[in-house]
C-alpha cells in the first residue's frame, strides 16, 4: 500500500476526534464491496491483434474490488478542514492484487473580506448542468456514464467564491504546481463561473484559461418548465447539449439529451480509422510479419481514448423507476452517424445503510459502429455498499 | 307535521348561530393559527424523525433530517441518516435544489420531483399553509368519523400557488384552539394522495405538534410517522439559502 494511505487515516482520525478540533467534527464514510465482470470482443482491432500475437496489448479484465471511502469535517478557529480518501484492494486487475490508497479531497476554507471565501488544496469542482455530458465542466472535467460510480477525485487548486441570495461568483486556479506543458485534466489553468437564479431559471456563464488550450467561454442554462418538466441546455466553444428531465407522479423519470462535440474525432477521421483498420487485416496475407500487424493494430486502439465521446454526434436517453427502497434505469447512448449503441440495465435496492446495485452494459448496431469495436462489448457489475 | 317543521327551523337557526362565530373568522388567521403549532417562530431549526411503517405495523425504514424551516416559503433540508449523509434539498419558495454528496453541483428539481418517497421532501420541509393556501370554512363537524366529539372546524383549502405540495387540502382544526387535528390531502390530479392525522404535545392544552401520522392512500398505504424531535429558534446566515453555497460546504455545522 502507498505511504498515502496510512497518512490519509491520520488525518482523517485527527479530523474525527473532537479533541483535535475546536469547534466540532463530522465523520462519515462506506465500505463498498463491487466485482466488474468484462467479456473481452472477439471483434475490433485488438482482438485482431491478440488473434495474431496473445498478449499484446493489456484488455480490461474482470475485476473485485473492496473499497473503504472516508470523510471528515472539522473547525479550527476560522479555518475549515475538509478531508476525503479512499482505500482500496483490487484483484484481477492490472497488476493483480493492487492495493492503494488516495486523497479525493484534502483541502482548507475560511472567509476572507467583502463575503469572499478562500479555499486551498485538493477539492472537486463540478460545474455545468447536463447528466451524459458536461461542456463546461472545465475544472473537473469528470469522466461521465461511468459503468460503476467512483468517488470523485479533486484538483489541486486555489479558489475563491462569493455568495449572496440570489448568485455566486468562483474563481479557480486549478493544476497550480503542474509543468507548464501539461495537458488534459491536469492542465494549469485558470476557471470562472458566474451563477444567477432567477425564479424557474439558473444562468451560468464561464470562462477558462488554459496553459496549452487558450481561451474559452461558456453558458448554461436551467429551466424548470413546468410541474414536471426541466429543461437545461450548455454551450462552450464547439461542444454544445440540450436536454430536459420529465417526471410522473408514479415516479418514472425520463431523462434525454442530445450533443454535439467537436474536440473528438470527426467522421471523416472516423472513416480513416476504419479503412485502415482494413488494410491492416490485409497486411498479413501481402507478407507483413504479424507481430507488425498486430503492433499496428493494437496501435488503431488508441482511438477509443482520444476524449470522452467517441463521436461527435450523440444521443442519450434514460429511464428510471423508483419504488419504495427500489430503483430501476435503462440507458441508451446513440451514435447517429454509425447507429452504434451502449445499452445499460441496472437496479439499485436501499436499506438503512445498506445500498445494493446491480447492472448489465451491452453494445449494438451494425459491425460497422465504433462502439462494436471496443475491446469489451459486454460487462456486468454488482456492487453492496455499508455506510457508516 | 307543522310543530315539527317549526322545531326544526328552530334547531337550524341555534345551529347557525352558534357557528356563525367561526364562520366569521377569515381563513388566513385560521391558518396562521395552526401553522402556529408546528412552525411557532418565522426561522426554526427543526430535528425530524421519520419512521414508516408496513400495513402490517412492522417497521420499514427510518429517516432522520435537520430542518431550517425560514420566513418566506425558503426551506432547507439536510439528510442525516447514514445511507443518505450529505444529501441536501433546498425550497425557495416554487424553486427546489437537490445536492448529492460527492459532487458539488446542485440539480434543479421539479415540483414532481420533490415529491418523490414516502414522506415527500414537502411533507418535512413545509410547516405552514398560511400564504400557499386559500379556501373556506365548510363548518363545525366532528374531529373524527368515529366520536360525535369532540367538534372542529372543517376547512376546504386550495393551493394559491404553483409548486405546493398538495393541490387541494380538507383539513380539520380545534374549534376553540385551532390547533391542527388531521387533513385529507389531495394531489394536483385531486386524487387522496394522503390522510394526516397531528399528534399535540399535550390533549389538554397542546402547544405544538409533537408528531404527524401521514397514511399513504394511493398505493402501497403505509403509515409514516413524522416526529419533531427538538425545534429552536434559528436564523440561518443568507449564503446557505444559496444552491452554489450547500454544494461547495460538505459541512454546514
Amino acid at each position: 500500500m502507498r505511504s498515502l494511505a496510512p497518512t490519509a487515516l491520520c488525518v482523517l482520525a485527527a479530523l474525527a476526534t473532537p479533541a483535535a478540533c475546536a469547534d466540532g467534527s463530522d465523520f462519515s464514510g462506506q465500505v463498498r464491496s463491487y466485482g466488474v465482470y468484462r467479456q473481452t470482443a472477439n471483434t475490433g482491432p485488438l482482438a485482431q491483434a491478440h488473434a495474431l500475437q496473445p498478449g499484446i496489448a493489456s484488455v480490461d479484465g474482470s475485476t473485485h474490488t473492496v473499497q473503504l471511502e472516508m470523510r471528515g469535517n472539522a473547525t479550527l478557529g476560522p479555518v475549515s478542514l475538509h478531508a476525503g480518501t479512499t482505500l482500496e484492494a483490487q484483484q484481477g486487475g492490472d497488476p493483480s492484487g493492487n492495493t492503494q490508497g488516495r486523497f479525493n479531497e484534502a483541502y482548507a476554507s475560511g472567509n476572507v473580506a467583502a463575503g469572499w471565501q478562500w479555499s486551498a488544496g485538493k477539492r472537486v469542482a463540478s460545474w455545468d448542468v447536463g447528466y451524459g455530458f458536461r461542456p463546461n465542466d472545465v475544472v473537473q472535467q469528470e469522466q461521465r456514464r461511468t459503468l460503476v460510480a467512483q468517488p470523485l477525485e479533486g484538483r489541486p487548486l486555489l479558489m475563491a467564491e462569493r455568495f449572496s441570495a440570489d448568485n455566486a461568483w468562483s474563481l479557480v486556479w486549478v493544476n497550480p504546481t503542474q509543468q507548464a506543458s501539461t495537458s488534459g485534466a491536469r492542465e494549469r489553468a485558470l476557471a470562472g463561473r458566474g451563477y444567477w437564479h432567477s425564479g424557474a431559471v439558473d444562468w451560468y456563464a464561464f470562462a477558462r484559461q488554459g496553459e496549452q488550450t487558450g481561451g474559452s467561454l461558456g453558458a448554461a442554462v436551467s429551466w424548470v418548465a413546468s410541474d414536471a418538466l426541466e429543461l437545461h441546455a450548455s454551450v462552450r466553444g464547439g461542444q454544445q447539449l440540450v436536454g430536459g428531465t420529465w417526471t410522473h407522479a408514479s415516479q418514472v423519470s425520463l431523462l434525454v439529451e442530445a450533443w454535439h462535440d467537436s474536440t473528438t474525432w470527426s467522421n471523416a477521421q472516423w472513416s480513416a480509422w476504419s479503412a485502415r483498420n482494413l488494410a491492416l487485416s490485409q497486411w498479413q496475407a501481402r507478407g507483413v510479419p504479424a507481430e507488425a500487424v498486430a503492433g499496428n493494430l493494437a496501435q488503431q486502439a488508441n482511438a477509443f481514448g482520444v476524449a470522452g465521446n467517441l463521436r461527435q454526434d450523440n444521443v442519450f436517453a434514460r429511464v428510471s423507476w423508483q419504488h419504495e427502497r427500489w430503483e430501476t434505469a435503462l440507458d441508451l447512448l446513440y451514435t447517429p452517424a454509425d447507429r452504434g449503441v451502449v445499452a445499460t440495465a441496472s437496479f439499485a435496492w436501499t436499506g438503512e445503510r445498506v445500498k445494493l446495485e446491480a447492472g448489465l452494459r451491452a453494445t449494438a448496431g451494425p459491425n460497422g459502429a465504433i462502439v462494436r469495436q471496443l475491446p469489451v462489448q459486454r460487462q456486468g457489475y454488482a456492487a453492496a455498499t455499508w455506510a457508516f | 307535521m307543522q310543530r315539527i317543521l317549526v322545531n326544526t327551523l328552530a334547531a337550524l337557526a341555534m345551529a347557525v348561530a352558534a357557528t356563525a362565530p367561526a364562520l366569521a373568522q377569515d381563513i388566513p388567521t385560521l391558518l396562521k393559527d395552526a401553522d402556529h403549532y408546528r412552525m411557532g417562530a418565522d426561522n426554526l431549526q427543526v430535528d425530524t424523525q421519520v419512521s414508516v411503517f408496513h400495513t402490517d405495523g412492522s417497521p420499514d425504514k427510518e429517516r432522520r433530517y435537520t430542518v431550517f424551516a425560514q420566513a418566506g416559503r425558503k426551506s432547507l433540508v439536510l439528510m442525516q441518516s447514514p445511507v443518505e449523509k450529505g444529501q441536501k434539498v433546498l425550497m425557495l419558495g416554487d424553486d427546489f435544489w437537490l445536492v448529492m454528496p460527492g459532487s458539488q453541483r446542485p440539480l434543479r428539481i421539479t415540483p414532481m420531483q420533490k415529491l418523490l418517497g414516502d414522506a415527500s421532501t414537502g411533507d418535512i420541509a413545509t410547516m405552514s399553509w398560511a400564504g400557499d393556501y386559500t379556501g373556506q370554512l365548510l363548518g363545525e363537524e366532528p374531529c373524527s368519523a368515529e366520536a360525535k366529539t369532540p367538534v372542529c372546524l372543517h376547512l376546504s383549502l386550495q393551493a394559491a400557488r404553483k409548486g405546493v405540495t398538495y393541490q387541494r387540502i380538507e383539513l380539520w382544526i380545534g374549534k376553540t384552539r385551532h390547533e391542527p387535528v388531521r387533513a385529507d390531502l389531495f394531489v394536483q390530479s385531486d386524487k387522496l394522495a394522503k390522510q394526516a392525522h397531528f399528534v399535540m404535545d399535550q390533549a389538554a392544552h397542546p402547544a405544538s405538534v409533537s408528531e404527524m401520522v401521514l397514511v399513504d392512500q394511493l398505493s402501497n398505504k403505509k403509515e409514516t410517522r413524522i416526529r419533531y424531535l427538538a425545534r429552536k429558534d434559528r436564523t440561518v446566515p443568507e449564503e446557505w439559502l444559496n444552491p452554489m453555497f450547500l454544494a461547495h460546504s460538505p459541512a454546514l455545522e
